[in-house]
């Protein structure tokens, strides 16, 4: 599973800190999320697209 | 009461929290007193509780429970096979010394194995339930 999570924070000029704060994780998922070391649950995906105020696909591919 | 604890500042409560437990129940073993260090390890647990409350960072994710997960199930995948293991050594090399003391360490052991395994079975069964897979 690939994601741009790492493009959108960088557009929205946001650290890897605020994102886990919005999205309710700790900072250590979303970097592995960045990576491609750790697949977010559905709801969690949710969570980080709707900080980014985008659809599931367009952060997400499979 | 301090609702706005930082995870660095937290970092250091648990590390005062851990030396205050070990320098209580060394004191506890020191001047024989088991209460002392039942208790020093119940306040311990209860404030680390509390203080868990009041940090205002994630400490615990979807990820972190993932990890504690898997740890878990290798830790029981490793330990019940070793305890039982074990406790068939103990007891089947002791056979003509029924009671003594490293058969009864055999029995001990197999009975802490079991124990597990009990644990594991009774938590898979309520997780199984609780996620519906049960056949509908």
């Amino acid at each position: 599973m690939e994601n741009k999570i790492r493009m959108l924070r960088a557009e929205k000029g946001m650290t890897q800190e605020e994102l886990a704060e919005k999205a309710g994780v700790t900072r250590q998922t979303i970097i592995a999320i960045e990576k491609g070391k750790y697949v977010p649950s559905l709801e969690l995906a949710f969570k980080i697209c709707k900080v980014f105020d985008k659809k599931i696909e367009e952060v997400f591919n499979y | 009461m301090y609702n706005n604890m930082s995870y660095k500042t937290f970092k250091w409560v648990r590390i005062f929290m851990a030396m205050f437990i070990a320098a209580t129940v060394s004191i506890a073993v020191t001047i024989e007193n088991v209460y002392l260090a039942l208790a020093a390890v119940i306040i311990g647990m209860i404030s680390m509780l509390l203080i868990k409350k009041n940090v205002k960072e994630v400490l615990v994710d979807e990820m972190v429970n993932s990890i504690a997960g898997k740890s878990a199930l290798m830790a029981y995948s490793i330990a019940v096979p070793v305890l039982a293991v074990l406790s068939l050594v103990f007891m089947f090399s002791n056979l003509k010394e029924r009671g003594s003391d490293m058969y009864n360490l055999g029995i001990i052991l197999s009975y802490i194995a079991l124990g597990q395994m009990f644990i594991y079975s009774f938590f898979y069964y309520y997780y199984q339930r609780k996620y519906g897979r049960d056949g509908e």
